[in-house]
């Protein structure tokens, strides 16, 4: 229910991806290709002499040096500054406050309902369920308002479509508590006591 | 319900929930990738920053590199530069694939009229377990559920000397999968081991 840049990930890891491809594919290629190591060596030397001559070309006013050279440098501090953006993207999207109103009814002030209401609300109600062993509820800010996520633990061998139902009704009460009403995610997951073996199989 | 009661999320939102809660959001490769980005600018910064002071190099000498770059495999170990790009290659390949495969999670999207449910294909497993447990009276041991997401696997060892209606197991695993209404609904296969558990 996170804010992950997932297409983000995805076009970025998909282009270092082709990046890395074709580099390593290419140094495969001239240790044990003999044609494309000798049109290698027949091709590469003048692009470095022409990269040498655009140095010289570019050389800054009473200097050697180019130009280009503080030119990379600055680039290269805004692509780590960029990529630090992207790695602090990644998960976001948790927030305190489930409602925050302003109602322009002549009465003072704004009315904001904290995270903490579906929060202890949900689990006190879930935990009078036998089939339930343990509950977290979390806020979410979603595209469209925000969203509570309901994770459950269930009892082991219990039903998932009757713990699922339990909790709407549950969701539904709430809903009809607050007079308002959020997009809502049920997850019923498997908590670490239930881990035996492998992630898809239960004794 | 009141009349301040906003109309119940749209259908569009379920679905983009539950599609992203069901496939992987690619966070720590992303977070290898980056990390190795950074680790790369910096390194190329502080070269090309030693470059525009007119400064000797720290590790490598671009112009030097660059030389012998261009005469590759000339100045090179064959071995060890096939053994680089084949480690780049690989590195390459697998960030691809985290890119283009669905990555699709163990998890199942559950129909229902309020909100997006999503159960684990473990809890799935279990309560399966129970059901096929039961109906075919043996004990918890001797029951193994797979569940996969076109399949669901019931294997069974029958206790010595007692013999397990396979067809009352796959009734009772159908009838649980057809109440929990998962889409598609998986084929089920029950296997009962010719070796039976002893003193159960």
């Amino acid at each position: 229910m996170n804010r992950t840049p997932r297409t983000l990930n995805r076009v970025l890891l998909g282009l270092g991806g082709l990046l890395l491809l074709a580099v390593g594919g290419g140094l495969l290629l001239l240790s044990t290709n003999a044609a494309a190591a000798r049109w290698w060596q027949d091709t590469a030397p003048s692009l470095v002499a022409d990269a040498g001559r655009m140095l010289e070309d570019t050389a800054m006013p009473g200097q050697s040096q180019s130009w280009l050279w503080p030119l990379l440098a600055l680039a290269m501090a805004v692509t780590v500054v960029l990529l630090v953006l992207w790695i602090s993207a990644q998960g976001r999207g948790r927030v305190d406050t489930l409602l925050a109103e302003y109602d322009d009814d002549g009465a003072p002030g704004r009315i904001a309902v904290s995270g903490a209401v579906p929060e202890q609300a949900l689990r006190a109600a879930l935990q009078q369920d036998p089939d339930v062993t343990s509950v977290a509820v979390s806020t979410w800010s979603l595209r469209s308002g925000t969203g509570l996520r309901v994770r459950i633990t269930p009892r082991q061998g219990a039903a998932p479509h009757l713990v699922a139902a339990d909790a709407t009704h549950l969701v539904d009460a709430l809903d009809a508590a607050l007079g308002r009403s959020s997009t809502v995610l049920i997850s019923l997951e498997a908590g670490p006591r239930y881990r035996l073996g492998r992630e898809d199989r239960v004794r | 319900m009141s009349a301040t009661t906003a109309a119940p999320p749209a259908d569009g939102t379920i679905k983009r929930i539950v599609r992203r809660e069901t496939h992987a959001a690619r966070t720590v490769p992303a977070i290898i990738a980056a990390v190795f980005g950074i680790l790369f600018c910096l390194y190329v910064l502080l070269e090309s920053v030693l470059q525009s002071l007119g400064q000797e190099e720290w590790l490598i000498d671009p112009p030097t590199f660059a030389h012998w770059l261009a005469g590759l495999p000339r100045d090179a170990d064959p071995l060890f530069l096939g053994l680089a790009g084949g480690l780049i290659f690989l590195a390459g390949l697998w960030f691809f694939l985290m890119a283009v495969l669905p990555g699709r999670r163990a998890r199942y999207a559950i129909p229902n009229p309020r909100a997006a449910v999503v159960v684990e294909a473990e809890v799935l497993a279990a309560s399966l377990a129970r059901r096929s447990r039961i109906s075919a009276g043996v004990t918890a041991g001797q029951v193994l559920v797979t569940v996969g997401r076109t399949r669901v696997e019931v294997r069974i060892r029958p206790t010595s000397g007692i013999p397990v209606n396979a067809d009352a197991v796959r009734a009772a695993v159908e009838d649980e999968l057809a109440l929990t209404g998962l889409e598609p609904q998986p084929a089920v296969s029950i296997q009962i081991s010719t070796m039976g558990a002893i003193g159960q």
